[in-house]
């Protein structure tokens, strides 16, 4: 009858709460693309107390040989500027646009994908079937008409992002759904008399958190792919703000004399990209089920 | 530390029977001496079995039986030398038919596995290649081992399905594996596992996971073929009552060593150690119901490889603790009898556990008003091309105040359907379900006022999902008191989550921790606590503790039928484990096919049954008690029917054994009301008198158990 059971159990907590953050600095290809990550973000937020020269004054005695030197470490480009401080100016740009545009396509996204996936039926496919033709576009075409349409700018590189990744994000989103809303914690919810709006907010999205924090790193690498392309096609930031595409296009026409004015902001660019793309790896191990 | 503790101990305890009741002189066919296994991770090294030796005699069956967690399916992966990358046999020897099997090559390795040794897993569907049909599958195994040409392993093939009772072998073969029902995949995984006609053949809780019905028949099939090959078994459950029938000698397994071995009838009427005595004393016996007796549980739960105590592994969960005599390191196994072994060194102090007395009143009051009613309710779903799918059809029935009414079938019966909708969380699509004057059946969650869903709320079957894995322990009870306004301000509403959790026998430290730490009975008890809290006055309990440990299930029972007694709560209790339900429940409700069978009392259900469905589901239970005579047991034939066409005529036709012939397929049975209380659905007559000549076909011992002896 009488029952003492279960009341102290599990003396050793085997894994802490705080474990799944623990967990990714002891993967090393996080540790790398976190590296190279915050390498650009402290530089980057630093760039102003820097001793830089300036990214946009040229320094027309250095032309005579562009070459890297003591005073230009990375040489300067074609107008005599150093690259440098444009590549380290550049990344503000590439760090604020890219992480903005991708956050806001988060969220468009996700609230997509979970009113699809939470109350399914002809809201399901009308959201699924919209976001198919959207995904059906080459994305570069997509970006391409967009940004030629209604101009380069912050925003509207933030729009074109929106438009372009909150499908895919949705999807992903709307699968995790689908599932999660089976579960059982979510029948005890709604008899509860809990809303809707906070089944999928606090019972749903923070399930969905680990695969979607891996996305969204592997976008903010994609998207800056793309600003470099934008960049590249003349559709980047207008001059002379530094802008990473921007200064390789500059440059092509020197390429076979002076290719490293091409080459360092294509470095600058992979090694970034592949920051977040490692990072997202890394959290993809750390976590996984 | 510890682990040197446990070197200390090593070379002492040998638990097996070379004196063993069945074989004297005879070459044990599996021996396993000394056997220590580890897991060496990156940094710490966990071992899994410290010292464990056993022998299987040639043509034996010998169970082994734990709770999870205590290392018997790695004993069993040991043997086939399957321990993955991190695990090794760290001393000791598994000798199979005069052969080591430790440090054996990967090639003689193979010559042993699947040829001489085959094994039966927990889950048929992973077992079974979902690409191939059956007949290649099976067909492959003679080929790779027996080096039969494609004609002559096919033909063994369908010789060894019509063996293991599929029908239709030949159609069968062509068949994929998702074409087959679970019981029909483990037989067929049986078959597989047979066709090479091994001399050992292991089975890791090879019914886990299939309904009852299925399951006795599973057990029968492997006793009957046991028997025509010649095989020995190594069977290995959690589940005492499971094995005890099939199996001639039982080793009790607890955190990596045997605890107790000898022969089953022998474990079963003198069991020496507390921890036999209490998963004996844990198992739902047929014999008794909630007003006898009531379920005991084991305190606490399995060590930690890491953190083993001193001396008997079992010492910090026995009453009989006793330090300087429990705790020393030279702790030896006793021989308690002819091949009886027992490792505790005050077993000669235990004499068998008294069970626990009588202190149960009826919660059933007569008089009590009807909580909830349910008449008629019928749950369509449409499905493609007009079709639909009967999950519940004029279902009828209706719980008192304070009642604990059951819902009884395999899976696929439609109770957890009507679960649902009782809760609100699905529709009726039509009939009524009357609730304090209102008519709740078709009112979704959503739809329902805030006081209704207060006082209905439901226990969760799988304790996996119950929990949201985001939040912690007590997130979900806090939001019920604040939503319901059970209590206002955080301070009272912590008071009261501490409240619960004590209810509930929990430490109030477990409140912020993350259901990931927790155990499975303790999500389980969460849940409870959850749905008490909003202090409803109907619980619904969907198979609350099918997906626990039998030790772990006794416990959480006993807790809950605690607090419904304590809070007067009626509840519909949802499970497909009979035994457990006649502890448990005051009314019955026998389901088959979204419609009930038959309803009754505990007293009138299990000791007059008069449904053959109902009777071939009492029939399926084994009872534990080795001096009850067994009895037979109702082989259902086929399989339940598809909800979508269900048998004209009565439900259960098609494979029922008391069938009357054209009738029953063709007309719908009436109603027979048998007492205020009992009624079934059946054209068999059961009252006496009226001699049925059909009733000779009954089979003698069937017609029930006795109510209470």
């Amino acid at each position: 009858m009488a029952l003492e059971s279960t009341v102290p159990v599990m003396t050793a907590a085997k894994r802490p709460a705080r474990a799944k953050w623990r967990r990714v600095f002891r993967s090393k290809t996080a540790l790398v693309g976190l590296f190279l990550v915050s390498f650009w973000v402290v530089v980057a937020v630093l760039a102003p107390i820097l001793p830089l020269q300036s990214p946009t004054e040229p320094d027309v005695m250095a032309m005579a040989s562009p070459f890297p030197s003591a005073t230009h470490w990375l040489g300067v480009d074609i107008l005599g500027r150093d690259i440098l401080a444009r590549l380290i100016f550049g990344a503000r740009t590439v760090l604020l646009v890219a992480p903005l545009s991708v956050a806001v396509a988060m969220a468009v996204g996700i609230a997509m994908g979970m009113v699809a996936g939470y109350y399914g039926g002809w809201v399901d496919a009308l959201i699924s079937r919209f976001s198919d033709i959207i995904l059906a576009f080459p994305v570069l075409v997509l970006y391409v008409v967009l940004i030629a349409n209604i101009g380069p700018s912050i925003i509207n590189i933030v729009i074109a992002t929106t438009i372009a990744s909150a499908p895919g994000i949705g999807r992903i989103t709307r699968g995790l759904v689908l599932g999660l809303k089976q579960q059982e914690y979510v029948a005890a919810a709604k008899l509860r008399a809990e809303s809707t709006f906070y089944i999928m907010l606090v019972e749903l999205l923070p399930n969905c958190r680990g695969m979607l924090i891996v996305d969204a790193c592997l976008r903010i690498g994609y998207t800056i792919i793309t600003i470099g392309i934008l960049g590249f096609l003349g559709l980047g930031l207008p001059p002379p703000n530094p802008d990473w595409g921007g200064m390789v296009k500059e440059s092509t026409t020197v390429l076979n004399v002076w290719p490293f004015m091409s080459v360092e902001p294509s470095i600058a660019i992979v090694s970034l990209v592949l920051g977040f793309n490692l990072l997202a790896d890394g959290l993809r191990e750390a976590w996984k089920p | 530390m510890n682990m040197e503790a446990q070197n200390l101990q090593r070379p002492v305890s040998r638990l097996d029977s070379s004196h063993g009741a069945s074989c004297k002189t005879q070459e044990p066919l599996l021996e396993i001496r000394d056997l220590r296994i580890e897991f060496r991770g990156k940094d710490e090294t966990v071992v899994a079995v410290p010292d464990l030796s056993l022998s299987v005699m040639r043509g034996e069956s010998y169970g082994l039986v734990g709770e999870s967690g205590c290392g018997k399916s790695t004993t069993a992966m040991a043997i086939l030398g399957y321990l993955g990358r991190t695990g090794t046999v760290a001393s000791g020897s598994i000798r199979f038919d005069g052969e080591e099997l430790v440090g054996a090559s990967p090639r003689q390795l193979r010559k042993v596995r699947g040829r001489r040794i085959a094994m039966v897993y927990q889950d048929p569907m992973s077992a079974l290649n979902p690409v191939r049909p059956i007949g290649a599958q099976l067909a492959e195994v003679p080929r790779l081992h027996l080096g039969a040409g494609k004609a002559e392993a096919l033909e063994m093939a369908r010789a060894m399905l019509r063996d293991v009772r599929l029908p239709d072998a030949g159609d069968m073969l062509k068949r994929y594996p998702h074409q087959l029902s679970g019981g029909q995949q483990q037989r067929v995984v049986i078959a597989m596992a047979l066709l090479a006609q091994p001399s050992l053949l292991l089975l890791d809780e090879p019914t886990t996971g299939l309904d009852v019905t299925v399951e006795a028949a599973v057990l029968d099939l492997i006793a009957e073929l046991r028997h025509r090959y010649q095989t020995s078994l190594l069977f290995i459950s959690h589940n005492l009552g499971l094995i005890a029938e099939s199996c001639d000698r039982l080793g009790i397994m607890y955190s990596g060593e045997l605890v107790e071995e000898g022969a089953t009838a022998e474990i079963f009427r003198r069991p020496r150690h507390p921890y036999t005595q209490g998963l004996i004393a844990c198992i739902p016996d047929i014999g008794g119901d909630k007003h006898s007796r009531s379920l005991a549980a084991i305190p606490g739960h399995i060590p930690l490889p890491q953190e083993r105590p001193q001396g008997c592994l079992f010492g910090p969960r026995c009453e009989g603790f006793v330090v300087g005599q429990c705790d020393r390191a030279d702790l030896k196994a006793d021989e308690a009898g002819p091949g009886h072994q027992v490792k505790c060194a005050r077993w000669r102090e235990f004499s068998r556990r008294q069970e626990g007395a009588a202190t149960v009143n009826s919660n059933g009051d007569s008089d009590a008003a009807d909580a909830i009613r349910l008449s008629n309710v019928t749950k369509l779903y449409g499905t493609t091309r007009g079709r639909s799918l009967k999950a519940n059809e004029a279902v009828t029935f209706s719980a008192k105040e304070a009642e604990i009414v059951a819902l009884v079938g395999e899976s696929g019966c439609g109770k957890s359907t009507l679960a649902r909708i009782v809760t609100g969380l699905d529709q009726a699509t039509s009939g009524e379900i009357r609730m304090a004057d209102k008519n709740i059946a078709e009112l979704q969650a959503r739809a329902r006022p805030k006081q209704l869903l207060q006082s209905v709320q439901m226990i969760f079957q799988n304790p996996d999902s119950t929990l949201n894995p985001s939040h912690s322990a007590a997130f979900s009870i806090r939001r019920s008191l604040i939503k319901f306004g059970i209590r206002k301000g955080k301070a009272a509403v912590d008071r009261r989550v501490r409240e619960l959790l004590e209810m509930v026998r929990l430490s109030p430290d477990l409140a912020e921790r993350k259901p990931e730490q927790l155990s499975g009975g303790q999500k389980q008890r969460i849940a409870i606590a959850r749905a008490f809290a909003a202090d409803p006055s109907l619980i619904v309990a969907d198979e609350p503790v099918s997906a626990l440990d039998v030790s772990v299930q006794a416990a959480v029972v006993t807790l809950l039928l605690d607090i419904q007694r304590a809070k007067k709560t009626t509840m519909l209790f949802i499970s497909h484990d009979l035994a457990l339900v006649r502890h448990v429940a005051d009314k019955v409700v026998v389901m088959y096919l979204g419609k009930v069978m038959e309803q009754g009392t505990v007293a009138e259900i299990f000791g007059a049954a008069a449904h053959p469905y109902t009777q071939a589901l009492l029939s399926s239970i084994r009872s534990t008690d080795p001096d009850r005579p067994k009895a037979a047991h109702i082989q259902l034939q086929g399989e339940m029917p598809s909800p979508v066409d269900v048998p004209q005529g009565c439900r259960f036709a098609t494979r029922c054994h008391r069938k009357l012939g054209g009738i029953c397929e063709q007309e719908a049975p009436p109603l027979r009301r048998l007492s205020a209380s009992h009624e079934i659905l059946c054209h068999i007559d059961p009252t006496p008198g009226k001699t049925d000549p059909d009733d000779a076909t009954i089979p003698v011992g069937i017609t029930g158990e006795p109510a209470n002896d």
